[in-house]
């Protein structure tokens, strides 16, 4: 008697404080789960496919298109995500699709194809439709450095089947436990125990719901009573129809990188690329079965060892009498339909510049927690075009250039020009490695991209024009240390007198160099400011051979004012941002604004078409389409540490860069290294021919290559057309059947030297 | 520079060669002009009578597309329930279709003058001007925008020489 009573009294503590912590414990998950909000990370799309009659795109392009969308090809277009070829004409069951500025419900859309690609559109009660876009292409969500990544489902976009499976596999009382299962626990350690390993899990879908939103994952016997308490005041105070659901967003079911994919919504994405409403029996199958272990059953990775255990839970399935043997059976014959690439599309390089423009504006964790809908340029097709005409090209060349220890490397960048839209970016060779990502971060020498600006510096002077003739001779400029720039042509030739069209057009760096000493390094460095050179160059005579670092980005927003006939758009990857509520949180609207007079640009780009049937971009033509238009310039840093090339056609800037990351020489120059990139990505990207029409201020004369001298057709052997003000008097070729204006004296050329002179001297002393 | 006085004089020189018809002598191609480093551009010959005459671009006359018209008809009815970011972004969709058509330009200005942004409606107009070229109704619609967005912003005087030009090309 008097030794039980303080027994009692220990053990009325231990009961009550274990009372106590049962309430705690029950308080806390309450708590948590009714106030549950999970971390969202923002998604990110693509651009979506407009399609209207009189869209260039073949059946087979189209066919991709609906494919990389995960769009199946049927027998029938009968449910949303699939397709139906018959002859001319695509029968497509679109999806359900919110948009930047709107929302589509699932509908029917018949598509008549012909030679020149769509000819009509017509939806489910025949009435034509003028246009109408594809949903856009999910390319991924910011989420938190080692963080969740999931798509939130409501109950309505998840397959039936998925909690019938789940329940068939994981746990069979589910519907009736109250939250644990004591026989199936029982039943688990026994097996364990004989086979002195964990081969059964016993865990409700409760308890693994509350291990992983509530606990780490370490296995003591304490934190599996917490987790057992926890799960039963879950149950106690949740619908099945609840846990349901959220077990279905919140499990782990993979690992890519530094992302965890959470969520059966997401996990679908990623294995499958569609929507999880879309997925069959053996594609349910297959997420079930990944659920007991994601690392040991990758699917991606042990392919052998999943279909196994995907057979296995189809069986179940028909076990418990959830589908037919024959389904089952059926269901197991399937491949296990995982996409090679992990979500499908994933533009790391990309991603990382939409990363950057929303960092303006957004602090982290509106980026990672708050379900933004991130709209982008991003152009899936030209960003593959790119990818593949980056790789190939890399692997030729390590081929032809052996360089022992070094492996090389690029950068590409697509835009837009009249809208100035990024529409591709190749960061590295191993485009899906999310690493250093060159097309922003490699700060490289632009060689002669410098070029172009000098001559339309010169243009706006008022005293060059494309048919000027400059000498091409040597320069010797003292610095102001005293040493002596002495540039050199790149053939170390000399080529005397030289028109400017042939001077840009074959990179002649004296020549160049002359003609921007004379309308002054200051003024060129102005020029490149203007255009978008991010932080002011060095005023060095050095400048006029491209002694200036820009990343590839920079020199797309450079070549961007030329495409577009100057005028400048700010690069442009970010286009909306939607909260998760459908509204426009933050647009970014195009603009526009003239940077340079539009008839001196003409007169450069016409220059820079020449770069490609006469200069430096000549060995384009190979792979070019012949009829093709496209203007572009060449760059080739000292001791070829860079090779660029940056160049338009009517509907796509391509920058591209290619050298080592350890700047060692790489041997080859722009025209041999980027170029062949460039010119396989122009050919692939069916571009459009650059057409801008000539300012009413100019006119078009025929010159001869050579000398710069007006001719007629037929006079000269190789005769170009350049662009120069109207009413500019141009010297011509002797007995080419015109009357002759020749400059009459040598006075004002005299006069210029002596001005050069003086200005020269007021620079170098 | 060239002076004044030796501009007239050349041109007077060249004119004088043309009306006579007879060929100067040409110097060799290649001729070295002294041997300053580094050697400064022989100028073009500015403009003097008689001008060659400009290549006349062939004239134009922009429409829009049926799906540009369609998007153009969705934009006005999202302008006109006051939606202006809206209709500027569905302008932007049929600028991906036809990014050279100044019809549309002009488009996507109206609505940045609807959003009082003056300022974007005049990069607009400029764009669709230079893109204009060789139709001059298009290019008197970029004009009348660039007079508007410069009366928006006070810039009468301005305005006023804008409307005119739009005026001299499509009159009213």
């Amino acid at each position: 008697m008097h030794l039980k009573r303080p027994l009692l009294g220990v053990l009325a503590a231990v009961v009550l404080l274990g009372a106590l912590y049962v309430v705690y414990l029950d308080r806390l998950v309450t708590h948590q789960f009714q106030g549950r909000r999970w971390t969202l990370p923002a998604q990110v799309y693509a651009a979506p496919l407009e399609l209207y009659a009189g869209l260039a795109l073949s059946p087979s392009e189209l066919e991709r298109e609906l494919q990389r969308l995960h769009y199946q090809r049927a027998e029938r277009a009968d449910h949303p995500g699939t397709y139906h070829l018959a002859g001319e004409r695509v029968d497509l069951q679109l999806r359900a699709a919110r948009f930047a500025d709107e929302t589509r419900p699932a509908s029917l859309l018949s598509i008549t194809m012909g030679a020149g690609g769509l000819q009509a559109l017509r939806d489910a009660a025949g009435h034509d439709v003028p246009v109408l876009r594809l949903e856009p292409l999910l390319i991924g969500s910011i989420f938190p450095i080692h963080g969740e990544d999931r798509i939130i489902v409501t109950p309505q976009e998840v397959p039936p089947l998925l909690p019938a499976a789940l329940k068939a596999v994981e746990d069979r009382k589910f519907d009736t436990h109250h939250g644990v299962d004591p026989l199936a626990m029982l039943r688990a350690a026994w097996v364990n125990l004989r086979a002195h390993q964990i081969e059964q899990g016993g865990s409700t879908l409760t308890q693994q719901l509350v291990r992983s939103y509530f606990l780490n994952s370490s296995q003591t016997l304490s934190r599996k009573l917490r987790e057992a308490v926890m799960a039963m005041a879950l149950d106690a105070h949740f619908s099945k129809a609840d846990l349901m659901n959220a077990y279905i967003n919140e499990i782990f079911l993979g690992q890519d990188g530094t992302r965890a994919i959470h969520g059966f919504g997401l996990a679908s994405q990623f294995y499958f690329g569609k929507p999880l409403g879309e997925l069959d029996l053996s594609e349910v199958a297959l997420l079930v079965a990944i659920v007991r272990g994601p690392s040991y059953y990758d699917p991606r990775r042990h392919p052998e060892r999943v279909r196994l255990r995907r057979d296995l839970v189809l069986k179940q399935m028909a076990d418990q009498g959830i589908i037919s043997a024959p389904q089952a059976s059926a269901a197991a014959q399937r491949p296990l339909g995982v996409s090679s690439r992990p979500a499908g599309a994933y533009y790391p390089a990309y991603l990382d510049f939409v990363r950057r423009t929303l960092r303006r504006d957004y602090h982290d964790e509106d980026l990672t927690q708050a379900g933004l809908r991130i709209f982008t340029s991003l152009e899936p097709r030209a960003q593959d075009d790119a990818e593949r005409s980056l790789e190939h090209e890399l692997e030729r060349l390590d081929r032809v250039h052996k360089t022992a220890g070094a492996r090389l490397e690029g950068a590409v960048v697509v835009t837009a020009p009249q809208s100035g839209d990024v529409i591709a970016i190749v960061g590295g060779r191993d485009v899906g490695y999310d690493g250093f990502n060159r097309a922003l971060d490699a700060r490289r020498s632009m060689g002669s991209l410098v070029k172009p600006f000098i001559y339309l510096t010169a243009l706006e002077s008022g005293r060059y024009n494309a048919a000027t003739v400059v000498q091409d001779a040597p320069v010797d400029v003292k610095l102001v240390n005293g040493t002596h720039w002495r540039p050199e042509n790149f053939t170390h030739q000399l080529y005397g007198p030289v028109p400017v069209v042939r001077a840009l057009s074959e990179s002649l760096n004296l020549a160049t160099v002359g003609v921007g000493l004379n309308v002054g390094v200051g003024k060129v460095a102005q020029t490149l400011q203007r255009f978008g050179l991010s932080t002011p160059p060095a005023q060095v005579p050095a400048l006029l051979l491209g002694a200036v670092d820009v990343t590839p980005i920079e020199a797309a927003q450079l070549f961007n004012g030329l495409a577009n006939g100057g005028f400048r758009n700010p690069l442009r990857a970010v286009r909306a941002v939607i909260s998760q509520d459908g509204k426009t949180v933050k647009a970014f609207p195009l603009q526009v604004s003239e940077l340079a007079s539009p008839a001196v640009v003409y007169q450069v780009d016409r220059m820079l078409v020449h770069v490609m049937d006469h200069g430096t971009g000549r060995p384009a033509r190979a792979l070019l389409p012949p009829d093709l238009v496209v203007a572009g310039k060449s760059g080739t840093s000292s001791d070829y540490r860079d090779s660029w090339f940056a160049g338009f056609s009517g509907s796509e800037v391509a920058v591209v860069w290619v050298g080592y990351d350890n700047d060692q020489p790489t041997g080859f120059t722009g025209s041999a290294g980027a170029l062949p990139v460039w010119a396989h990505l122009m050919a692939s990207l069916g571009t459009t021919s650059w057409n801008a029409p000539m300012p009413e201020s100019l006119a078009e004369v025929q010159i001869e290559y050579l000398t710069g001298l007006r001719v007629v057709p037929g006079c000269a052997e190789d005769i170009v057309a350049v662009a120069v003000p109207a009413g500019t008097e141009l010297p011509a070729k002797p007995g080419c059947g015109f009357p002759l204006v020749q400059t009459p004296t040598n006075e004002p050329v005299n006069s210029l030297i002596n001005n050069a002179q003086k200005w020269l001297h007021s620079l170098t002393h | 520079m060239m002076s004044a006085m030796q501009r007239f004089a050349s041109s007077v020189l060249m004119t004088a060669a043309l009306l006579s018809g007879c060929v100067m002598p040409a110097p060799p191609p290649g001729q070295a002009i002294g041997s300053v480093r580094p050697a400064p551009p022989i100028p073009a010959q500015p403009p003097s009578a008689p001008p060659a005459p400009p290549a006349t671009p062939a004239p134009r006359q922009f429409q829009l597309g049926a799906a540009s018209r369609a998007l153009v008809g969705q934009a006005h009815a999202q302008a006109k329930s006051g939606d202006f970011g809206q209709a500027s972004a569905t302008i932007e969709r049929a600028l991906r279709i036809e990014p050279e058509n100044p019809l549309l330009w002009i488009e996507l200005g109206r609505m940045r003058l609807g959003a009082a942004d003056a300022e974007a409606a005049d990069g607009m107009g400029r764009k669709a001007l230079a893109l204009g070229t060789g139709d001059p109704s298009a290019q008197a619609g970029a004009w009348r925008l660039i007079a508007d967005s410069l009366q928006a912003r006070g810039r009468d005087a301005e305005a006023a020489e804008a409307a005119r030009n739009a005026a001299g090309l499509a009159p009213h």
